[in-house]
């Protein structure tokens, strides 16, 4: 079974994230075994629901991460903020996408912060690159 | 699909890029050898440049005295209600880029002198100052609030080059409204 999961992560991961986005999900998913002996593996269907869900974010406002980057991941996004246009986040539509560990872990922080009030957990966040990888 | 998906993003370049060069014309001749001489950029100002334009353009250091701006470096977990930390390496980086050339640090034009001379103590923003405010005090509010501008931090959405540093009067163009002879 665990094998399988790897498998499937694993081709998931060749076309979507490079070698150093995959690395930092392998962390990702060390770190969740570790929270939860339960843990099976990432998922994109939790995933899908840690985007799209509503929160009161950061500045009290209710928020989710598809206020900035929309529901079609495939599409440009705009800041909620300050209306900055956001090239596409999924992989397919922007080959820039998931390239460099140190811009996710970033924007990871920084929108888990901004849309939950809190840092995502590993759990979280496996989910939800998982999520943005299919698309 | 994909290509078919390409055709306008390519139509809207080569329109855009015909409408900047046109712009060029008209507006920057003579220009250009300036311009030119500008150009190579510090590795410092690159690093300025990507981490803080991603959610709005990169304001020209120039606009704020240092003390506004180790303040604002020393706050980006909470920076104007939004989380823009960074990894303790690049936000040192950025602190002495900012240091190194905002308006009291060096000779600046005489827009970014006014403008960081009457910055108050209180409120880390360039549309504060009172300098500003006084140089937008006459554009209706209807216009800072429309959707392509937003927000009155938005300087590119009516300063045309203000990405460049240039905010003179011929390069303003406000959505909706178009250019403005005060
Ligand atoms: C307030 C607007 C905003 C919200 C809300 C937001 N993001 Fe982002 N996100 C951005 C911006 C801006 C960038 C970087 C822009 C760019 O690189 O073009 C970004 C970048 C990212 C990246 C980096 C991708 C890469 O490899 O370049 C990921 C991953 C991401 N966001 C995921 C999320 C998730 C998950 C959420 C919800 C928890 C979320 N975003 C909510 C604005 C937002
Ligand atoms: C994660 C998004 C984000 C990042 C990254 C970011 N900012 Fe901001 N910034 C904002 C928001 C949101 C505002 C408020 C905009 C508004 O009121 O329209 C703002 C406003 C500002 C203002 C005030 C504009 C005014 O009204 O005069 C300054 C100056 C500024 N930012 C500088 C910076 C600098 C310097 C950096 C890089 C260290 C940076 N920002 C990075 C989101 C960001
Ligand atoms: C809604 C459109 C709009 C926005 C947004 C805007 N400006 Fe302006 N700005 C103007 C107009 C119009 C004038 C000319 C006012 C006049 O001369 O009566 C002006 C004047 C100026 C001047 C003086 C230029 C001169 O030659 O007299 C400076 C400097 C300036 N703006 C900087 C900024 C900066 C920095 C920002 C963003 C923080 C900004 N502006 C945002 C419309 C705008």
């Amino acid at each position: 079974m665990k094998n399988l999961l790897l498998a499937l992560f694993c081709a998931a991961s060749l076309s979507a994230a490079s070698p150093e986005v995959t690395q930092y999900i392998e962390t990702l998913q060390s770190k969740a075994a570790l929270a939860d002996p339960a843990f099976e593996g990432f998922d994109a269907k939790r995933g899908e629901a840690v985007f799209t869900s509503e929160h009161l974010g950061k500045k009290g406002k209710t928020i989710a991460c598809t206020s900035c980057h929309t529901v079609n991941l495939a599409s440009k996004g705009e800041n909620y903020f300050t209306g900055k246009v956001i090239e596409p986040l999924a992989p397919s539509a922007n080959s820039l996408r998931l390239t460099s560990a140190k811009e996710v872990e970033k924007w990871l922080r920084r929108n888990f912060n901004d849309v939950y009030n809190r840092e995502g957990t590993a759990k979280e966040k496996g989910d939800v690159l998982i999520y943005i990888m299919t698309k | 699909m994909k290509s078919l998906l390409l055709i306008p993003v390519i139509a809207t370049m080569l329109v855009g890029g015909v409408y900047l060069m046109a712009d060029d014309d008209h507006y920057e001749k003579g220009n250009i050898k300036q311009r030119a001489a500008q150009l190579p950029v510090s590795p410092q100002q690159q690093s300025y440049i990507k981490e803080c334009s991603s959610c709005h353009m990169a304001y020209q250091a120039e606009f704020l005295p240092k003390r506004t701006w180790a303040k604002m470096m020393n706050g980006l977990d909470d920076h104007f209600g939004v989380d823009a930390s960074l990894t303790a390496k690049d936000e040192k980086i950025l602190f002495d880029y900012l240091q190194k050339n905002a308006a009291d640090s060096k000779r600046v034009g005489k827009h970014f002198a006014k403008m960081a001379a009457s910055a108050g103590d209180t409120s880390l923003r360039i549309s504060d100052t009172r300098y500003f405010k006084k140089e937008h005090r006459k554009i209706p509010q209807k216009y800072i609030d429309q959707k392509e501008v937003k927000s009155i931090a938005n300087c590119n959405a009516c300063h045309q080059k203000a990405e460049s540093g240039d905010y003179r009067e011929r390069g303003i163009s406000i959505p909706n409204y178009g250019r403005w002879d005060d």
